[in-house]
């Protein structure tokens, strides 16, 4: 113990330490701020709906529907949706990325409209059976199910979901699915189990 | 094991102390911007703002409860911090300093620690916030509504008229929509507020 104490006290007296700590600490916050500036930029609409034209179809699709214009112009975009809001979900969604420019770059799996339709049932697929393993998670980080008002919902609105509190395994998506994109062939959310 | 970790560091130390004293400024700075950002980030909470002192929670946070912005048709919400903290990075540290005043008059000054002093000062805090509203265009409210966005066909007629003549007379949404969350206090409302909008800049990061 003494021995470590000799060299701290031996590495105060080196001159330059002080400076190369706060050029350390510099860094440490110039990559840190660059991440999480890449965070925010990379879950921005303009970002996702016109970086790849892949997307730039999606895109397309979600003009127009309620989460895109609606009585108080308040919206939900493509992240709000399809990025986790918890950090660990988010990052682990931002690797996914990956898989995407492999498809654009290498496979070309979906880059051209006759492709990406014949792609579409397992995309949608894909992306229901996650939303069902989280309990429609992305859905509930705007809607609060304990803070709807049943007095502004249709009846028949109020009577389907009076109807999940006696069968909490249906989620949002169960219902509410192909409301921001074109519906697929094939099986709906119901038909589906959680991945 | 932990004394072979202590012995590898040792060495580390003694040979590249450089690269070391680097890493650990490194983390700091990792750290101290993460620390910093979470802080901003609890200090936005609905569990923070409303619950932390009696001033909020038995005033504004019990007026809130069950208007639109709380309760309505989607369960989409909007909470404190969305109508009265800044989004943006500079304008939000600005704000966050304000909250000092909140403290000195908490612990210091208790101007409005009964209902009766905060009833008594409530038309002059509304005017400061409306003031603070108009000055940047209602810059809060905007960050949730898109004017752009809205569909007129699911408004009612009268809000179509309005929000057509609030845009040719050059109102800003705090003009009309106010008291809409808390209660409206004598005196002035923001109409009657003239402000000099020049004096409070409202780019995206300012």
């Amino acid at each position: 113990m003494l021995k470590v104490d000799e060299k701290s006290s031996s590495w105060r007296s080196r001159p330059g330490t002080i400076g190369i700590l706060i050029l350390g600490l510099l860094l440490g916050v110039v990559f840190f701020g660059s991440v999480g500036g890449f965070m925010v930029h990379a879950n921005s609409e303009k970002f996702c709906a016109t970086a790849c034209h892949e997307m730039g179809e999606l895109s397309l699709e979600h003009k127009g529907t309620i989460h895109d214009t609606n009585r108080s112009g308040v919206r939900a975009t493509c992240p709000d949706c399809h990025v986790p809001h918890g950090y660990i979900p988010n990052y682990l969604a931002k690797f996914a990325l990956f898989n995407d420019y492999w498809g654009h770059f290498v496979t070309h799996s979906i880059d051209t409209k006759e492709k990406f339709e014949a792609k579409r049932s397992e995309l949608a697929q894909k992306v229901w059976r996650y939303m069902k393993s989280n309990d429609s998670r992305e859905c509930r980080a705007c809607h609060t199910v304990t803070k709807m008002d049943p007095d502004r919902q249709s009846e028949k609105a109020k009577a389907r979901h009076a109807k999940l509190i006696t069968d909490p395994s249906i989620t949002c998506v169960d219902c509410h699915f192909a409301i921001a994109h074109t519906e697929p062939d094939g099986p709906g959310p119901q038909e589906l189990t959680a991945k | 094991m932990p004394k072979r970790v202590i012995a590898t560091v040792r060495r580390m130390v003694s040979r590249k102390r450089a690269i070391v004293v680097l890493f650990v400024g490194f983390a700091m700075g990792v750290i101290g911007l993460s620390l910093f950002g979470t802080s901003m980030i609890f200090t936005g909470t609905e569990q923070f703002c409303a619950n932390n002192c009696h001033e909020m929670a038995d005033n504004n946070t019990i007026e809130y409860r069950d208007t639109i912005h709380d309760k309505n048709r989607t369960g989409v919400r909007a909470i404190c911090s969305d109508c009265h903290v800044p989004h943006s990075p500079v304008p939000m540290y600005i704000a966050k300093m304000g909250a000092l005043n909140d403290l000195w008059s908490h612990h210091v000054t208790h101007s409005v620690d009964t209902k009766d002093k905060f009833n008594a000062a409530r038309p002059e805090m509304a005017r400061n916030v409306w003031t603070y509203m108009k000055g940047n265009d209602s810059r809060e409210c905007r960050h949730c509504h898109d004017e752009a966005k809205m569909d007129p066909s699911k408004q009612s007629p009268v809000a179509v008229a309005r929000h057509e003549k609030g845009r040719k007379e050059h109102m800003t949404c705090v003009d009309c929509h106010f008291g809409i969350a808390h209660t409206v206090p004598d005196g002035p409302g923001p109409q009657e507020i003239e402000v000099d909008k020049s004096l409070i800049p409202r780019s995206a990061i300012f």
